[in-house]
């Protein structure tokens, strides 16, 4: 099986399968592109992901390895955010920065089913609150000023009323 | 217990007592694993008791492994007077597994619109005790779900308010005071109590300093991502009221374009455009939709029940059922014959309930 060397932000080295790594399309195209030669022992620097986070991401591929790839269009799954599978589920049952790390590595690596899931556990955390609370979660000070609190309120009381 | 038979001759079930109240033990061996005293009953069992109580201890965890019994419901399909009697609710409830359901992400919306539709209609006073008490049990279990999770908030309080207008209505009912046993009572009003101080204990955990990073330093285009995610406008318009950056992304056209095409069919938009080919604000477009089409129920629920077609059994549609279609070769060889096995038929909450009488 040929391994690639991914080198994380505090220069720990991982060695992956290759078609692991592939579910990057960041680390795929920069293969194509670069037409790393499988013999070579080539180490993939990567300036953004710290090494604890680089190892839940691999432990993330690696699990879903055989998954069919997402298909393009389907829009319902997309905003079905209760629909992840229970080992995801578990997987994520981790602080909000770790939750966020994966997001940021997610979104660098370009890992699309990595990105859809981590963000559907953060747009379940968002659900069902009001303003303060989702305020209270995600530790966020509010950045608006009365009137514009009014603005707003109005403009959603308008779009309510029947 | 008693000896209860239908006819004298029978030597009558075996009851167990659980939690909740007496129960049949032919009910609780769908879902053993929660129940490991009852595995220790028959010790010299089998390997398949063992295997279950073994994964009893281990927890939750082992839920998905392959060698236990996926809970499942044989269910009598037209519900006439004479036959109601077969299909009772709470053996249902109990057979699917519901109360490990309120734990499972993708079951637990399903769950809520079960007992919103049981409380709203006022369908909860006139169900057995029994099935009364389970369902208020698996609502303070959602309760206690929703406090550790800190998740679905609204859909906790919507589910209290309907179950105190409940109590409100039933509290004159007879004679000034509830109709059916007073003990009873008791036990619903204590459990109503408990359910209540679940509810009004919830605090939001706000991140310490040390959790780095933060939701504010991600950048725009990932919580645009996370925004995308949400088919609730009533969740955009609080994220929106939220935080400047998140009203930002709100108020692009993009995020309300996609959630119209999430709700509605082309057909319906060209409707409500006319004639014009393209709206210029799809935020209205999707309030004017709403308020002619409502929202989109099929797609709300990650997990349904289902119908298998050819063996009459309700069952989760991601953990399956023994099938009479799987073990049976006979059986199987007249299905294709017939032209194939027939795909399970999906079961939306208020389609269940229509199964009992109620």
């Amino acid at each position: 099986m040929p391994n690639i060397k991914l080198q994380s932000s505090d220069n720990e080295v991982f060695a992956v399968d290759i078609e692991i790594a592939k579910c990057s399309v960041t680390i795929k195209t920069m293969l194509e592109d670069l037409g790393v030669d499988d013999e070579e022992e080539e180490v993939v620097p990567l300036p953004n992901v710290n090494s604890a986070i680089l190892k839940k991401v691999i432990q993330w591929a690696t699990y879903h390895k055989d998954d069919p790839p997402l298909p393009e269009d389907d829009e319902n799954k997309e905003k079905r955010t209760d629909d992840i599978s229970s080992w995801d589920a578990d997987f994520l049952k981790v602080d909000q920065g770790t939750l966020f790390e994966l997001i940021l590595a997610a979104n660098y690596l370009d890992i699309k089913g990595l990105l859809d899931v981590t963000c559907k556990t953060v747009a379940n955390m968002i659900k069902g609150k009001t303003p303060d609370e989702i305020r209270k979660t995600f530790n966020i000070k509010n950045d608006f000023t009365a009137a514009e609190e009014d603005q707003v309120r109005k403009e959603n009381e308008w779009c309510e009323e029947k | 217990m008693p000896f209860i038979s239908k006819d004298w001759r029978s030597p009558g079930e075996e009851w167990v007592k659980t939690q909740e109240g007496w129960e049949k033990k032919k009910v609780l061996e769908c879902t053993a694993q929660r129940y490991p005293a009852l595995t220790n009953f028959n010790s010299s069992g089998d390997n398949q008791q063992k295997s279950w109580s073994q994964e009893g201890q281990v927890g939750e965890k082992t839920n998905d492994s392959g060698n236990r019994i996926p809970p499942h419901c044989h269910i009598t399909i037209k519900c006439t007077r004479e036959i109601a009697g077969f299909n009772g609710l709470s053996e249902a409830v109990r057979r699917l597994d519901f109360s490990s359901a309120v734990r499972d992400v993708r079951r637990f919306n399903y769950i809520c619109a079960l007992l919103e539709l049981l409380l709203g209609g006022q369908k909860l006073t006139h169900l057995p005790g029994a099935a009364q008490k389970l369902l208020l049990s698996m609502l303070e279990q959602l309760a206690d779900q929703v406090a550790t999770s800190q998740q679905n908030l609204n859909a906790l309080r919507a589910l209290i308010v309907a179950l105190s207008s409940l109590r409100e209505a039933e509290k004159r009912a007879c004679w000034g005071r509830p109709l059916g046993s007073r003990a009873l009572w008791g036990h619903h009003d204590d459990a109503i109590a408990r359910i209540n101080r679940i509810a009004s204990s919830i605090r939001i955990q706000e991140p310490g300093p040390e959790v780095v990073p933060k939701l504010h330093d991600l950048p725009e285009e990932c919580i645009r991502e996370i925004l995308l995610r949400i088919s609730d406008h009533r969740d955009l318009d609080a994220a929106s009221g939220a935080w400047s950056v998140m009203a930002g992304v709100c108020s692009e056209q993009r995020v309300w374009r996609e959630l119209v095409a999430h709700h509605y069919s082309p057909l319906q938009l060209q409707h409500v455009l006319k004639d014009a080919a393209e709206p210029t604000d799809w935020r209205d477009t999707f309030h004017r939709l709403r308020k002619l089409y409502g929202l989109r129920e099929d797609t709300q629920y990650a997990e349904t029940l289902s119908l298998c077609r050819h063996c009459k059994c309700l069952f989760w549609r991601s953990l399956g059922h023994p099938c009479i279609a799987d073990q049976c070769p006979e059986y199987r060889e007249r299905l294709r014959e017939a032209g194939g096995p027939l795909a399970p038929h999906p079961v939306p909450p208020a389609a269940f309930l229509k199964f009992f009488s109620l």
